[in-house]
């Protein structure tokens, strides 16, 4: 296998649909949730990514990707870009620092398994002085920062453009590099819920954590097994829809907001057919082979009916079957919150592949009012 | 070393780990003042220093041999001055020791007197206080005020002794030392440029320098302290009227390229390497004498750029050549700077920007390749598809085409529309068919049906006129070729069937040839009635021809009709003419009917048409789609819009609006996007799969790489740049100037005048100057505004020797004409538009004066008096002295008279023979001069104006046109007997017609 065969195998692989549903696949096997997940997480050696050997193995694959991108004549123009500079150190420390942790988990939670204390764990009366024990490291840390900052802007120039023009903006045209993947969001759901609605989900769900996570264990020291559910759930939404989608909107999207391999020249030219259609459109006019109502209400019913199944009652009958230990245990309202946080987040994914596989541009649809959902 | 049991970490691990951030802090710091400071202008400027000091030694050197031993001369002289003054140091001393005591005894009695003053001010306050209150108390202070007046009085006469005395001592001193003054005044005055050039060395080469200077120049360049004065820093240029727009608003540009370019307005350095070479014209621009100084324009008002670019790279330099672009690409790593709009223009569009500030000239001295380009604009007709608010059209540039039927014939037409070069190779006809992307054998048959639609579309409900008897038209052709070269055809036209020899669009001269078509195949286009009528009357058929009348009579119409008829183009007349294709034709129908239609009625439509229909149908279409209308007046488009981009603002389109194809061979700039496109047309179809109809259209004007660059200029010069208004030219000119300069060039006044120094091309085809039309040199002082616009109206004789006539332009309106004097008026300064009648005394003696140096001058050997003929020979005559009063200005007449040559160089008039003041003053002058030149005493101006005078008395008849066409259509213009008429004859029988 050449060089030129594994790039484009790696371009095929990126499109989003490939490289999302793989993640999505396989993530429970990489953090797994339940006991089953588990097994298999064993039997392939996935585990062994929490490994010394599995961690320079992954610095190794990322560097090797960057370094076959700096050769290549079109990755190179992404690549080197300043303003994407940030987004390879993301990689790196997103890795390191997702190893570190569940390194330090799985040596606590073997630890556990035998009887020990976690690693962490001294005596009841440990204490840490904050000077100079914390201080004194943390002025190290900021004059080391620093140093990295001002080289940084030394070697690097600022990425700063043309003068605004409203006639001639940029193609593509990209948000600052964290938002990228709110940007990638705006693919798939309207603006008043991709820039608006899920911020402020994410903002608020994030600060609610601590109210409603009831589980007492790994208090202050690293361990997977004692919580992994929320682990796997915090993990994928953290990983694959917010960082993934940052470096989708980096490295893979380029004019008019097409999707590009890393390796793919962005033809500016490349045409691809947006033939979307709303869930209406589909009742009316694919299934019932008739004309759209013209009642917005009655035309946009069924994707009300589905919209308030999905929000309102599906918690309701995992309430009462699947999740009935849990609702026992979190009591209505810790329960309400969590669901709703959890069903926005998991909208995200479903809404991408209801577009991917139907071409379906919005459940509900009413531009009238600028209401689209 | 103490224990840390309590804490966590080691604290002798976490020092050192402080000790190495620190140190790895401290040169990153270092790291940032080496960075800061290390800018690449600087560098430039050390190496101009370099360059400065060995320009400033070899000019000491240079000052110095010029007084060679002469400063040596002078430091002796100084040496004995002082050693003279040196020997009265006893006397020098007691002066001085008394100079002292006074000044102490000055400045002791000045305190004791400026404390007076402040108290006498305060009892003055005192008194006129008291003096407001009433009562006695006022006469106490005032008692007191007085004794105060006095003492302080005393005071005032002490100090001014003193003052008196010091002087005195002071004189003295100087007057001791006045020897050594002289010495050294008289030395500076010789020696001024060598120390100029002495303390500039000393200023630059710290090797001249004292210690403490030396250490200062380097001190003032270190970091941080260089905020003060450094001697390396950026130099700049606020220039407030050329604004850089940033879309929201416009800021005033920031110059800067004299960091680097630091010779640039210094003619010391006009050999130098870049950065520092001299501007090549420092006439033009740069210094303050100049039209265009730095202060005020700056650098990139001309050359665009990133103007507070610092670097060779951060400045938008744009290369020239590919040559230049590799060699900057090896020496600087040179890539174009991204995200900045205005690169640099390479030089050789640098004339783009001179359109700014003078907008409507295409004649601007100086900036010949934008005004070949703008000229070109116009004569292609470009802006008939491409509006320009800034350059708009002045009329079509092509012939109206509604009475086709009567000039020419249906196969001629469509022939010329498929390959007009195939005719006449120079035409300024452009390609619309058989073009780069017309090559796919169903575009090409598509193409010979849309030819014959048009044809028959331009020839349609009108009858082909084919005379019966064409002889009766033609004429004598070789008399007809003589009368083609000696009435002034050629003022506009050419016949030349030599593609070598025909004139090259590139000069201003040139181009004035091809105001008309090239004259060749006339025989296989025209009709020779029609081609006898244009003659005669060519407004007639076209309103809106810029071709005037030359007022032919009916033989010498039909002799040029014979002579132009003559010539056919044999080769064009055995090509085929593009026929209709029937199933082509059908399938074009639909085309367009489905671009209105649905298919369904679109079918149902063109089965309801006769050919006859869809010939008309498919040729109307296709005329709008290629846009004919832009350059002909055709029936049926007489309001039509056009179809090209507009191009107002074409040199600032960002590039990515450019469209550059699929392709990306071609440098993705605006100018390589237009020279391509100008090239090559339709270059940007290449490899796209695009629907016949949506095949790109500009159509191929064959222009030269020379043109190209021109129009690619101009195109560049239509663009948003903001300039403020003081530097406008255009508005410091008033409209009538602008108005009148175009319509001058629109109706080629310059193919025949010399015309604010240009033009007069016909000068060279007739030989001399005395036979060609008059250079037009100040017009504008020299005729009377409403003589002339009647001259023009119907112009008459006015230079019996000319055979080459002042044609009539029925087509200009007397606000045009108006336009035009008001614009030669304005040329030569002059302003008054109506005028009284010239008012003399014939019984002052400057007249009788005025009379005898006529009757000296003989002028009637070449001047007529009315119907009056000259006593010489046809070929020295002059105008009419009968008319002068009426056409001639009085004060242009004084002038003329004193210096025919300096007005109009090459003319036959002699300055009269005036008599010098001693001649005048010999025993017999009366007698021989007569007393009333006598009485002038000399004063020649008087004369003149008497002779002025005595020519407004002239009387007889104005216009005697008949008179004189009368005598030449009974001698004819054979003027062989002079020697030097004879040999210009002899040169135009040589030309090969």
């Amino acid at each position: 296998m050449n060089l030129v065969a594994i790039k484009s195998a790696i371009d095929a692989l990126s499109a989003p649909t490939i490289s999302f549903t793989i993640l999505t696949v396989i993530f429970p096997f990489i953090f797994p949730p339940s006991d089953w997940f588990e097994k298999i997480h064993r039997k392939t050696g996935l585990w062994r990514m929490w490994t010394k050997p599995g961690g320079v193995i992954g610095m190794i694959l990322i560097t090797a990707f960057f370094v076959i991108g700096y050769f290549d004549p079109y990755f190179n123009k992404t690549l080197t870009k300043a303003d994407n500079f940030p987004i390879v150190l993301m990689i790196y420390s997103m890795w390191f620092y997702i190893w570190l942790g569940m390194f330090k988990a799985y040596r606590n939670d073997i630890r556990i398994e035998q009887g020990l204390k976690p690693e962490e764990y001294n005596d009841p009366d440990d204490k840490v002085l904050v000077w100079p024990d914390l201080v004194y490291i943390e002025f190290i840390c900021l004059i080391l920062f620093q140093v990295f900052l001002i080289v940084w802007s030394i070697l690097v120039a600022a990425p700063i453009e043309e003068p605004a023009n409203p006639a001639a903006t940029p193609n593509p045209s990209k948000a600052p590099w964290y938002f990228l993947g709110l940007q990638e969001m705006l693919v798939y759901y309207d603006p008043w819920i991709a820039g608006v609605l899920l911020p402020t989900f994410i903002i608020v769900g994030l600060m609610a954590i601590p109210y409603m996570d009831i589980n007492k264990k790994g208090d202050g020291y690293y361990s997977f097994k004692e919580r992994r559910v929320g682990m796997f759930i915090f993990m994928y939404g953290w990983v694959v829809l917010w960082l993934f989608l940052i470096i989708i909107g980096t490295f893979f999207r380029g004019p008019n907001w097409n999707f590009f391999g890393p390796f793919e020249y962005w033809d500016t030219h490349k045409v691809e057919a947006l033939t979307n259609v709303n869930l209406s459109e589909i009742l009316w006019v694919k299934w019932l082979n008739q004309g759209l109502p013209s009642n917005i209400l009655i035309r946009e019913g069924l994707g009300f009916v589905i919209t308030g199944l999905y929000l309102f009652v599906l918690p309701v009958i995992l309430a009462k079957t699947y999740l009935k230990d849990m609702y026992a245990a979190y009591g209505p309202t810790r329960f309400v919150s969590l669901m709703t946080f959890g069903l926005v987040m998991l909208a995200l994914p479903i809404k991408m592949y209801l577009r991917w596989i139907f071409n379906l541009q919005y459940i509900i649809a009413i531009p009238e009012w600028f209401f689209n959902i | 070393m103490f224990k840390n049991d309590e804490r966590y970490w080691d604290i002798n691990l976490l020092n050192k780990w402080f000790a190495i951030s620190s140190v790895v802090f401290l040169v990153v710091m270092v790291w940032v003042f080496i960075d800061d400071n290390d800018d690449e202008f600087k560098e430039y400027q050390k190496e101009f220093r370099k360059l400065q000091i060995e320009v400033t030694k070899e000019k000491l050197n240079e000052e110095q041999s010029l007084v060679d031993g002469k400063s040596e001369e002078y430091e002796l002289e100084l040496a004995r001055a002082i050693k003279l003054f040196d020997d009265k140091s006893e006397e020098v001393e007691k002066i001085n020791s008394e100079l002292g005591e006074l000044r102490a005894g000055f400045y002791k009695n000045n305190l004791k007197f400026k404390g007076e003053k402040a108290e006498l001010d305060v009892l003055k306050f005192k008194l006129e206080s008291a003096n407001l209150k009433g009562g006695s108390e006022s006469d106490v202070v005032r008692k007191e005020y007085k004794e105060k007046s006095s003492a302080f009085n005393e005071l005032k006469v002490i100090k001014e002794q003193f003052e008196i005395d010091i002087a005195s001592r002071e004189k003295k001193i100087k007057s001791l030392k006045a020897d050594i003054k002289a010495v050294k005044d008289e030395r500076d005055k010789i020696l001024k440029k060598v120390d100029l050039a002495q303390n500039r060395l000393t200023s630059l080469d710290r090797s001249n320098m004292s210690f403490m200077n030396k250490l200062g120049d380097i001190v003032r360049d270190l970091p941080i302290l260089d905020f003060m004065d450094p001697y390396y820093k950026v130099k700049q240029t606020v220039v407030k009227d050329v604004l850089y727009d940033v879309n929201f608003t416009a800021m005033p540009a920031v110059d800067r390229c004299t960091s680097c370019h630091l010779g640039i307005a210094n003619p010391d350095f006009k050999d130098a390497e870049q950065p520092y070479t001299t501007h090549p014209d420092l006439d033009l621009y740069l210094t303050s004498k100049s039209p265009h100084p730095e202060e005020s324009f700056g650098c990139t008002s001309c050359h665009s750029g990133r103007s507070r670019g610092t670097s060779f790279l951060s400045s938008a330099h744009t290369p020239n050549t590919p040559e230049q672009k590799k060699e900057w690409k090896e020496k600087y790593d040179w890539k174009p700077v991204k995200h900045w709009l205005q690169p640099m223009l390479p030089t050789r569009y640098t004339q783009a920007s001179c359109f700014k500030c003078h907008q409507n000239t295409s004649d601007l001295a100086g900036a010949e390749k934008i005004n070949l380009g703008l000229t070109l604009i116009d004569r292609s007709g470009c802006n008939g598809c491409h509006v320009s608010a800034n350059w708009e059209s002045k009329g079509k540039s092509g012939p109206d085409l509604r009475k086709l039927n009567e000039k020419s014939h249906p196969e001629w037409v469509a022939k010329w529309i498929k390959n007009p070069r195939a005719f006449r190779y120079n035409t300024r006809m452009p390609h619309v068919f058989e073009q780069a992307n017309q090559e796919k054998p169903n575009i090409a048959k598509r193409n010979v049906t849309e030819i014959a639609s048009i044809t028959h579309y331009l020839f349609e409900g009108k009858e082909v006129k084919n005379s019966k008897n064409p002889s009766k038209y033609l004429g004598d052709p070789s008399n007809g070729q003589k009368l083609f070269s000696a009435v002034g055809c050629m003022g506009c036209h050419v016949k030349e069937q030599d593609p070598s020899l025909a004139p090259q669009t590139t000069t201003f001269k040139e181009l004035t040839k091809l105001q008309g078509p090239n004259l060749i195949g006339m025989g296989s286009k025209v009709t020779p009635e029609w081609l006898f009528n244009w003659l005669k009357k060519p407004h007639e058929y076209m309103p809106s021809t810029r071709m005037p009348d030359l007022r032919l009579s009916d033989s010498d119409a039909r002799d040029i009709t014979a002579y132009l008829y003559d010539n056919k183009n044999y080769d064009f007349d055995q090509l085929d003419a593009p026929e209709a294709d029937i199933e082509v034709l059908d399938e074009l129908t639909l085309d367009w009917l489905m671009k209105m239609n649905p298919e369904k009625y679109a079918i149902e439509k063109a089965s309801n048409m006769s050919k006859d229909e869809k010939m008309s149908f498919v040729g109307e279409k296709s005329i709008r789609h290629y846009g004919c209308y832009g350059c002909h007046n055709i029936d049926g488009f007489m309001d039509a819009k056009p179809i090209g981009v507009e191009i107002t603002q074409e040199g600032s389109k960002p590039v990515d609006k450019f469209d550059f194809g699929l392709y990306h061979d071609i440098p993705h700039t605006i100018h390589d996007w237009i020279e391509n496109k100008l090239r090559t047309p339709r270059i940007y179809d290449r490899g796209k799969e695009s629907e016949p109809l949506d095949l790109l259209r500009m159509p191929n004007f064959h222009f030269t790489e020379e043109e190209i660059e021109a129009v690619t200029m101009a195109v560049l010069s239509f663009n948003t740049d903001k300039v403020g208004e003081p530097l406008l030219a255009h508005n410091k000119v008033p409209d009538y100037n602008k108005e009148g300069h175009r319509l001058v060039k629109k109706y080629n006044c310059q193919g025949c005048h010399l015309i604010e120094n240009r033009g007069g091309q016909l000068v060279e085809q007739i030989g001399a100057p005395e036979y060609a039309p008059p250079n037009l040199h100040s017009q504008g002082r020299k005729t009377n505004p409403n003589w002339l616009i009647k001259f023009f109206n119907n112009p008459m004789t006015v230079r019996p020797n000319l055979q080459v006539r002042m044609p009539s332009y029925h087509q200009i309106s007397d606000k045009e004409w108006d336009t035009i004097i008001k614009y030669f008026q304005s040329i030569d300064d002059e302003n008054t538009g109506y005028r009284a009648p010239h008012q003399f005394a014939s019984s002052s003696s400057k007249f009788k004066a005025g009379e005898k140096v006529h009757e000296l001058g003989a002028c009637n050997n070449c001047h007529f008096y009315g119907t009056e003929f000259p006593t010489q020979v046809a070929s020295t005559w002059a105008p009419n002295l009968a008319l002068t009063k009426e056409r001639l200005n009085p004060e242009w007449v004084v002038d003329w008279l004193r210096e025919p040559q300096t007005i109009m160089p090459g003319t036959k008039m002699p300055a009269p023979y005036l008599p010098t003041p001693d001649v005048l003053e010999t025993d017999d002058a009366v007698e021989t001069w007569g007393r009333d030149l006598v009485k002038l005493k000399g004063n020649q101006e008087a004369m003149l104006e008497g002779l002025r005078d005595y020519m407004w008395n002239i009387k007889g008849k104005v216009d005697i046109s008949a008179e004189i066409k009368e005598y030449f259509d009974e001698n004819g213009y054979d003027f062989s007997d002079g020697s030097e008429d004879y040999d210009d004859e002899d040169d135009w029988d040589d030309e090969d017609w």
